[in-house]
């Protein structure tokens, strides 16, 4: 309930934020529907044109201004563009909406009165200068730092080789992810996932997370956040900042010997494809054995909530 | 009596000679296929006699691991050889020796994709043709497929033209390498064109044999004939399948790419079969692209309503079959990609999350345009209709929910970003458009998209029928609940996923796509089942349909043949600097993976010089068209698919 009012008294919600986002432009669309509805049985008919360009507007205003933190401008010229398309889609899909979606434009063209003369004048003056402007602007030296393709996650290699044991990272597995008999678990986590690693009984999967705890906040918390976010005190001297665990795509999305392997060659071991190599995380093999390595992997699953990659 | 028995034996005559035939068509196989897999197929180093006749004293036989099957065989093969960069292992023009390959490779895979596919679609309109109680419309369907059997031999020759200049290409540019695969490959490249020969003689039967067995039980015999040539056909392409796959999952062969003797080890390698599947299902949604891209220049041409009438419906039909096959496209390509994850992790990572998945969001382009312009094809559809005018309301709610469902599939998991904007993000991950990024939402939306296209097509099958049956209101309202249900399932499951593990999440893609299915087939039968003897509103009139929708078509065929194209050099480039994945490296200097600009360019260029190619064909194919197309005047009642008017 609580959610909803937030939702309502117009905040986004951490964790709902998504289906926020979907479920408010679906209420925008169906208020637009609803307005030109209520106009056109009231006698006042807007024409499409019109109401293709309100809807634009509005999207680019709300995708702009709306969404926190800022959408990139990449992603906002394909939101931008597929808006476009849907409304094309829309005001073409049929034959009289095509019309009355075409009628100023072509009332504009043949420019029979004195104010559509007028338009068209503004238009076949302006229009170069805008293709100009275009031009000039496209061409104008540009000071901004480039924009960097990078890939985020790199293929790993088949096998990893860290304090002098090497781990096939298609079939190694943490020897920490264990049942209370010792043996490997995909499902420990589930079990374990309200336990408290601090409980003097817990079971050795939970202290192995504790154990893993206690190096996170030794070594990584001070980049990665004490959330695990991303967000540690010295994450914004670093370009890109340091990796959030918390989001879906970072080590929800991998192998947990992926993660091993990255932890332990850092980013100096990133391979070619990793251009263009930002990254400071130092290798980790160098300051932390084997074992602590995969317990505080551990410890960032468990943390997170998210489960590590496997294969049937 | 004595009609009886004459009849009867021409009945036996005609089972005979199909029986003969078909089993000289497939000999070759039989044949050539038990010789390679009791390793009688030698490599050139070890092509000394076989084991049998040695001396009691010789060597024992060499034996080693099967690098994918874990089997041991014996050596027979020499191994991959080591290549390096010069005259000898890569002569060449001063010229990319690679690009003028791709080239060559793409255009003879588009007009082999074509030309495999056109028969399908042919045997399934001869059928439809026999199946079609009203006569004229019987002709009307036979005609079509003539038609089409016409050009696609045409094509056909293009194709072994294109293949020549293909091998041509791989011998004196990679004359190692293609040594090396053929060394494996002998029985199967030997399979391949005896194959080719049973092809081409069954498509020559069929198209100059089409008059003579016009009639009767001959028309049966012809359109098995049809059958034959699809699964020589298909086994073709599956052969050819076999080279690609193994480059890319090479199985049969010691770690040193020693070939062990067991040539369906060497065939049925872990890709193959997804390979064969999602291949089997483009080629027929990329053939009915063509047609459906050849009845609306046809269309847009036409002098006469009557010639409009005809390509509107063409148009339709083809439109039609393409998209049935393009529906469980994505489903196979899931399989793939799996079976590629589940194959090397690495390779996985490269397409999905590496170097390669900047092609991969243009993949996502590529997919929804083909479902957006189905749909936009469609809802322009319901024009032709009188009263189907009910309908149109609701399409801009359908327009939302795709136009949603595609900024989702669109939203790229790494975005491309400046420096400032990163910063002001506060990290590469955006706590909203971060979720939309993952497979979970990935599939939640597609799946949407391809349920919100089944209503539009349950949409056009009612435009301008009532439904009569007694049951009507409890069919709609199951519909609805159908509908309301997939909707809801879809987009729980998406939502759940992401609070599971991965190898959870990925099952969950199967009542995913369960759901789909369900409304597909259920949701189609059940209203078919409706709208038999459903009162009309109103005639359809083919050829009074927008212009539009004709470009929607046209559209359609080009984004198959650019993903196409798109998808064929995904494939390859996620070898790396690989020839054969993990055991011939290409040592050339073009072992480098292209930037995403120069391979969109090429190919641009290949679907371009395709296109202009095909559209030589076509020009050729009218050249024989003696009279107008059988007349479909307006109004007139024709066909369609699905049993819908």
């Amino acid at each position: 309930m609580d959610v909803i009012k937030q939702m309502l008294t117009g905040k986004l919600v951490e964790g709902y934020m998504p289906m926020q986002m979907l479920f408010e432009l679906g209420s925008f669309a169906l208020l637009f529907i609803g307005a030109f509805y209520f106009l056109g049985k009231n006698g006042i008919k807007v024409n499409k044109l019109a109401q293709a360009t309100g809807l634009f507007v509005f999207s680019i205003l709300y995708f702009t201004y709306r969404i926190y933190p800022p959408i990139p401008f990449s992603v906002r010229a394909i939101y931008a563009t597929m808006t476009l398309i849907g409304i094309f889609m829309w005001v073409s899909s049929t034959e009289e909406s095509w019309k009355d979606f075409r009628k100023p434009i072509i009332a504009v063209a043949d420019a029979n009165t004195a104010i559509t003369k007028m338009i068209r004048t503004v238009v076949v003056v302006l229009l170069p200068f805008l293709v100009g402007f275009m031009g000039y602007n496209s061409m104008k030296p540009n000071v901004d730092e480039p924009i960097e393709l990078r890939t985020v996650h790199p293929a790993p290699p088949a096998s990893t080789k860290v304090h002098g044991k090497t781990f096939v990272l298609q079939t190694a597995s943490s020897p920490y992810r264990v049942d209370d008999a010792g043996k490997y678990s995909d499902t420990i986590q589930k079990t374990h996932i309200d336990g408290n690693p601090w409980d003097e009984k817990a079971p050795p999967y939970l202290q192995y997370v504790r154990e893993g705890g206690q190096i996170f906040f030794q070594n990584c918390h001070f980049c990665h956040g004490d959330n695990l976010n991303g967000r540690g005190m010295f994450a914004f001297a670093f370009n890109p900042i340091p990796a959030n665990f918390t989001d879906p795509g970072t080590i929800a999305q991998l192998q947990e010997t992926f993660v091993f392997w990255r932890v332990s060659k850092g980013g100096i071991g990133l391979p070619r494809e990793g251009f263009p190599w930002a990254s400071v995380m130092p290798p980790w093999e160098q300051h932390l054995t084997v074992d602590e390595i995969w317990k505080v992997i551990l410890f960032e699953y468990w943390h997170t909530g998210y489960y590590p990659r496997t294969w049937d | 009596m004595a009609t009886l028995n004459k009849q009867a034996q021409k009945k036996i005559w005609a089972f005979f000679a199909l029986g003969t035939f078909v089993g000289l068509l497939l000999m070759p196989l039989f044949l050539s296929l038990p010789v390679g897999a009791s390793g009688g197929a030698p490599a050139p180093a070890a092509s000394t006699a076989p084991p049998a006749a040695q001396p009691a004293d010789a060597k024992p036989v060499e034996k080693s691991r099967d690098i994918w099957y874990k089997t041991e065989g014996p050596v027979i093969g020499a191994p991959a050889p080591k290549t390096t960069d010069g005259p000898k292992d890569y002569p060449r023009y001063n010229f990319e020796s690679r690009v003028l390959l791709w080239v060559a490779n793409q255009q003879h895979l588009y007009y082999g994709s074509f030309v495999l596919a056109v028969p399908i679609f042919c045997m399934v309109v001869e059928y439809l043709g026999i199946i079609t109680k009203d006569k004229a419309l019987a002709r009307k369907y036979d005609q079509l497929a003539y038609d089409f059997v016409k050009i696609s031999l045409t094509a056909y020759s293009l194709t072994a033209i294109l293949g020549g200049i293909l091998v041509f290409t791989y011998l004196t540019l990679y004359p190692t390498f293609f040594g090396y695969l053929a060394s494996i490959f002998r029985p199967v490249m030997h399979t391949y064109a005896l194959l080719f020969v049973a092809e081409s003689g069954t498509l020559y039967i069929y198209y100059y044999g089409w008059d003579k067995m016009r009639e009767g039980f001959l028309k049966w015999v012809h359109v098995s004939m049809s059958v034959i040539l699809n699964v020589i056909g298909t086994v073709l392409m599956m052969l050819a399948n076999s080279w690609i796959a193994f480059m890319q999952s090479p199985a049969g062969v010691d770690a040193d790419g020693r070939y062990l003797g067991n040539i369906w080890h060497v065939i049925h390698t872990t890709l193959w079969n997804p390979i064969n599947v999602h291949r089997i299902l483009g080629n027929m949604a990329f053939g009915g692209g063509v047609v459906a891209a050849y009845a609306a220049y046809r269309f847009l041409t036409a002098k006469t309503d009557e010639e409009r009438a005809h390509y509107d419906w063409m148009g339709y039909v083809a439109m039609f079959i393409g998209v049935c096959f393009l529906i469980p496209l994505p489903f196979a390509g899931y399989w793939l990609m799996r079976e590629v994850y589940a194959y090397r992790q690495q390779m996985g990572i490269t397409l999905m999350g590496g170097l390669l998945a900047w092609l991969f969001i243009i993949q996502a382009v590529m997919i929804g345009a083909l479902f957006l312009t189905t749909n936009y094809y469609l809802w322009q559809g319901l024009e032709r209709m009188r009263g189907a005018e009910r309908y149109q309301k609701y399409i801009k709610y359908m327009v939302f929910v795709l136009i949603t469902c595609f900024i989702v599939w669109l939203t790229p998991h790494t975005m491309v970003m400046t420096p400032a904007e990163l910063k002001a993000m506060g990290g590469q991950q955006h706590p909203v458009l971060g979720n939309y990024g993952v497979m979970s939402a990935k599939n939640g939306a597609i799946n949407t998209i391809i349920t919100t296209t089944v209503l539009s097509f349950i949409m056009y099958q009612r435009g301008n029928k009532v439904p009569t049956v007694k049951w009507a209101p409890l069919g709609d309202a199951f519909l609805f609940g159908l509908f309301t249900m997939a909707y809801v399932n879809i987009i729980w499951l998406a939502v759940y996923g992401y609070y599971i593990p991965a190898n959870v999440r990925v099952g969950l893609s199967v009542p995913q796509v369960a759901t789909t299915l369900s409304c597909l087939f259920i949701g189609v039968t059940l209203n078919s089942i409706m709208m038999k003897g459903a009162k009309e509103l109103g005639p359809t009139v083919w050829g009074q349909i927008s212009v539009r929708s004709q470009y929607a078509l046209i559209m359609l065929a080009t984004a198959f043949t650019w993903m196409m194209g798109l998808m064929g050099y995904i494939r390859s480039s996620v070898r790396l600097f690989w020839h054969v994945n993990e055991i011939m490296r290409d040592n050339s200097p073009w072992a480098f993976t292209h930037t995403i600009g120069f391979a969109a360019n090429m190919i641009s260029f290949n679907v371009l010089f395709f296109w202009m190619t095909i559209l030589f064909v076509f020009w050729l194919g009218s050249l024989g068209v003696k009279k107008a197309p059988a007349a479909a005047s307006v109004g007139q009642k024709v066909p369609v698919p699905a049993g819908s008017h």
